[in-house]
């Protein structure tokens, strides 16, 4: 960790009444305000002779000292007791975790295949509770329009403007839910399934049925939270599955810039040269 | 953490009086200014201290007359002003000073001069602020001490509202200090970009650096405004000006943006340091490195930017706009998720940690349980309509309170249960410490977790007594009674000092076994810090000396 060369003497700056006679004097620049103005004068020939004083300090050359070095050693070595680490096959102990991750196309064919899922379950709900396979459709595309409240046949009926607009929600928000699929389930090594599948969908249910209400009253009353889980779960659990089918690719173990070779002070191929 | 039985190093012969004046007065060795600095903020900490007790036995019962109105008026606004200026900064300085150059491996500081007159131009500030006592009384007899409170709203400020010369001395002692203020500033900032030992790659800076870098731009950027407003006042008050007069074509309003545009990255020119302490202790601690060191340093310098954009949160009961109201409370809003990463971030590390509750560590965690809870206070009362309802209440007390002292105070404490040693040679006291924490804990929490109660029961903030009946006396001398833990603690803390200093364990190089450059060097440090400059090759250089086999340096 250190330079090869001892030096003898260091220099360093040598100790000067110059910097606390100008703050001195500028306070007495202030004092006289609230006292009487020749305490202000005196403060401003003080400053002065502070700022000739300092300037003489550096200018021409810095006012160094030289002090002695003493040679005390310094040992440096942990207090704590050493230990034998165990050679775990394959498995740096100091690994970035996780040590697999799922490729980014995993994460947006569970996005896409979970997000099929999920509109086969709203339609399913559209035809048995409200005899239109268009009601959910709507009822999402309309999410981007003033709140206005609209009749039941209007709702049930084929809008082409809302279709796009839901189609084109649906289809991002599915993708992006699925990249965070994609990257937290190696997180999850124990029950994926029911933790994204599951337990997530229905805090996210439980979340937005506690302030939907708030944020759009009007949806709000259109929602039947029931079947609104259900599509939540059958978004997870499908995006689960197709996300665990796809193959995980190992997790880089060093940085970037180790990666790439760049060569900087204290880099592991320096280390290595020594 | 086993002391060492060697005498402390000696550098210097012993020396007469007068020379050890000289020496302190002329010194620009940045140990010693960073020491003058905390043993003068350590004085006013004592000072602010008798001024809360003052005030708390006031408030402790409903009809109280042990103090005048106008001496409370005094009173809480030196305990204010004398908390952020002349305890807060100064300490947050003089430790910043003391360990920024051990830890990058420099001599000193850039610019050892004006690191001096920084240091004493925030000393004779304060100085001046207090000589206000003794000054007589003012033309209108009101009393020379300033009275308008520490943010000082216009137009209470204006001669015809504060006679006398109180308000000027409020004035001028903070200009002055804010002169030593921003010079502070730029000296931090040209150190650390500029004197970095050889491999220390920003990349490669301890947390705590990295954190006073943050503070240092901050300082620059606020206190300027607020000594532009100083200027402005000083000219209404004495040119006859009319910046602030309504009257005149002035605004008051402008003053509080000058001060809030000011005032509210002050708290994170307090805080950011503090987070610096909690940075270096937790993972020494825990032994675990930090938990996502670029995060953190992402997160330390985001909330420094989004921390410029919040002030006028302290307006919205002034009146804004609509869309006013919306973007400060959604910055305000937004400041809390960095300060979240870094909360994770300390969790995280120690999560799975070998933890050791030596006394740095438990004010650590106190600081982590209590920030947390003043700033979701703070997130409560970022939102406009809340604040509509409880903004100059002493629910706001209580939030900025456990900010400051739980935050705050507890993070100073675990810097000198932790750097003490470093700094002194010997180590303090580990049962007076743990007694000074227990003791402080439950202070605290009397004094401030009840605070909030009367702040929801309607208590404004700054009156000097209350009538009885209406719900608030109880909470009330709760609230005072902690204060007595309080001082207590406080004075466990002052013996722990003393005693330590003279009488404690010596404590060797490395008492914690720690990794940071400022434990590769003798305790206390010699004047040059390091015989050799030394050379650094990952984040924690001293675990690579102490691990050749398995050193940071081949995984950064």
């Amino acid at each position: 960790m250190t330079a090869p060369e001892q030096k003898q003497h260091v220099s360093l700056p040598k100790p000067t009444l110059w910097p606390i006679a100008l703050a001195l004097g500028a306070t007495l620049i202030a004092v006289g305000l609230v006292t009487n103005a020749k305490v202000s004068w005196a403060g401003l020939i003080l400053a002065l002779a502070g700022s000739v004083g300092w300037f003489f300090q550096v200018l021409p050359h810095e006012n160094h000292e030289e002090v002695p070095v003493v040679p005390t050693p310094v040992p440096i070595a942990t207090t704590r007791r050493s230990v034998e680490r165990i050679a775990a096959a394959q498995v740096p102990h100091r690994a970035r975790l996780p040590l697999e991750i799922y490729p980014i196309s995993a994460g947006i064919k569970g996005g896409l295949a979970g997000g099929a899922a999920m509109a086969v379950l709203a339609m399913l709900y559209g035809v048995l509770s409200q005899r239109s396979i268009w009601y959910p459709i709507n009822l999402l595309g309309a999410v981007v329009y003033e709140h206005v409240q609209v009749s039941s046949a209007q709702m049930k009926a084929f809008h082409i403007e809302l279709l796009l607009v839901a189609t084109a929600l649906h289809l991002t928000t599915s993708i992006l839910v699925g990249l965070l699929y994609g990257a937290l389930l190696p997180m999850l090594p124990r029950r994926p399934i029911l933790l994204g599948g599951i337990l997530a969908p229905l805090v996210w249910t439980g979340l937005l049925y506690n302030v939907l209400d708030i944020i759009d009253p009007i949806l709000n009353q259109r929602i039947q939270w029931g079947w609104f889980l259900a599509s939540q779960v059958g978004f997870g659990v499908v995006a689960g599955i197709v996300v665990l089918r796809q193959v995980r690719i190992p997790t880089w173990q060093y940085p970037l810039a180790a990666r790439a070779g760049v060569e900087a002070p204290g880099m592991m191929d320096e280390e290595e040269k020594q | 953490m086993a002391a060492s039985t060697d005498s402390l190093p000696r550098f210097a012969a012993r020396k007469n009086a007068l020379a050890v004046i000289y020496e302190w007065l002329g010194t620009a060795d940045h140990k010693k200014i960073g020491l003058m600095y905390i043993v003068y903020a350590l004085v006013f900490l004592v000072v602010m201290g008798v001024e809360a007790v003052l005030m708390r036995i006031q408030l402790a019962h409903a009809n109280s007359s042990f103090l005048s109105p106008e001496v409370f008026n005094r009173l809480f606004t030196l305990h204010g002003t004398t908390g952020v200026f002349f305890v807060g900064m100064p300490i947050l300085f003089g430790f910043g000073n003391y360990l920024v150059p051990l830890m990058i491996g420099a001599r000193d500081m850039a610019y050892p001069r004006l690191n001096a007159f920084s240091f004493w131009m925030t000393a004779f500030g304060g100085l001046l602020l207090y000589a206000s006592f003794f000054a007589g009384n003012s033309v209108a007899q009101a009393g020379i001490a300033p009275d308008v409170g520490w943010f000082a709203y216009a137009p209470l400020t204006a001669t015809a509202f504060s006679p006398g010369h109180s308000t000027d001395y409020w004035n001028l002692a903070l200009l002055v200090a804010g002169v030593g203020s921003i010079s502070g500033g730029v000296n931090f900032i040209a150190t650390i970009l500029g004197l970095r030992c050889p491999g220390m790659t920003l990349s490669r800076m301890p947390l705590l650096v990295w954190m006073n870098l943050v503070m240092g731009g901050l300082v620059l950027v606020t206190i300027s405004p607020l000594t532009a407003a100083q200027l402005m006042l000083l000219a209404d008050r004495y040119l006859g000006a009319h910046f602030f007069d309504p009257q005149a074509g002035g605004s008051v309003v402008m003053w509080m943006h000058f001060f809030w545009i000011f005032g509210h990255p002050e708290v994170y020119v307090l805080i950011i340091p503090c987070f610096a302490f909690i940075s270096e202790i937790v993972p020494v601690f825990s032994r675990k490195a930090i938990f996502g060191y670029p995060a953190m340093v992402a997160a330390t310098t985001s909330i420094g930017f989004v921390s410029l954009g919040v002030w006028a949160h302290h307006l919205f009961t002034i009146g804004m706009p609509s869309y006013g109201n919306a973007f400060f409370v959604l910055t305000t809003m937004v400041v809390a998720v960095p300060t979240g990463i870094k909360i994770f971030n300390w969790l995280a590390t120690m999560w799975g940690g070998r933890i050791r509750f030596a006394t740095p560590m438990l004010f650590a965690v106190g600081f982590l349980f209590q920030f947390l809870i003043g700033g979701l206070t703070g997130i409560m009362l970022a939102t406009a309509p809340f604040d509509w309802q409880l903004a100059n209440s002493y629910f706001v007390v209580a939030h900025f309170h456990y900010v400051i002292v739980g935050g705050i105070l507890f993070s100073i404490f675990a810097a000198f249960y932790y750097w003490f040693p470093k700094m002194t040679g010997r180590l303090l006291n580990e049962t007076l410490g743990k007694w000074n924490f227990w003791i402080l804990l439950v202070g605290f929490h009397l004094t401030f977790d009840t605070m909030y109660v009367p702040g929801l029961l309607g208590m404004p903030r700054r009156i000097y007594t209350y009538e009885a009946g209406r719900g608030w006396e109880s909470w009330n001398l709760i609230t005072s009674i902690g204060v007595i833990f309080q001082g207590v603690a406080v004075l466990i803390f002052v013996y722990n000092m003393v005693w330590s200093y003279l009488r404690g364990p010596l404590a060797g190089n490395d008492p914690w076994d720690a990794w940071t450059l400022e434990w590769a060097t003798t305790s206390p440090p010699p004047e040059y810090n390091f015989a050799q400059t030394p050379a650094v090759r990952s984040r924690r250089p001293l675990w690579d000396i102490k691990h050749p086999e398995d050193p940071d340096s081949k995984y950064e």
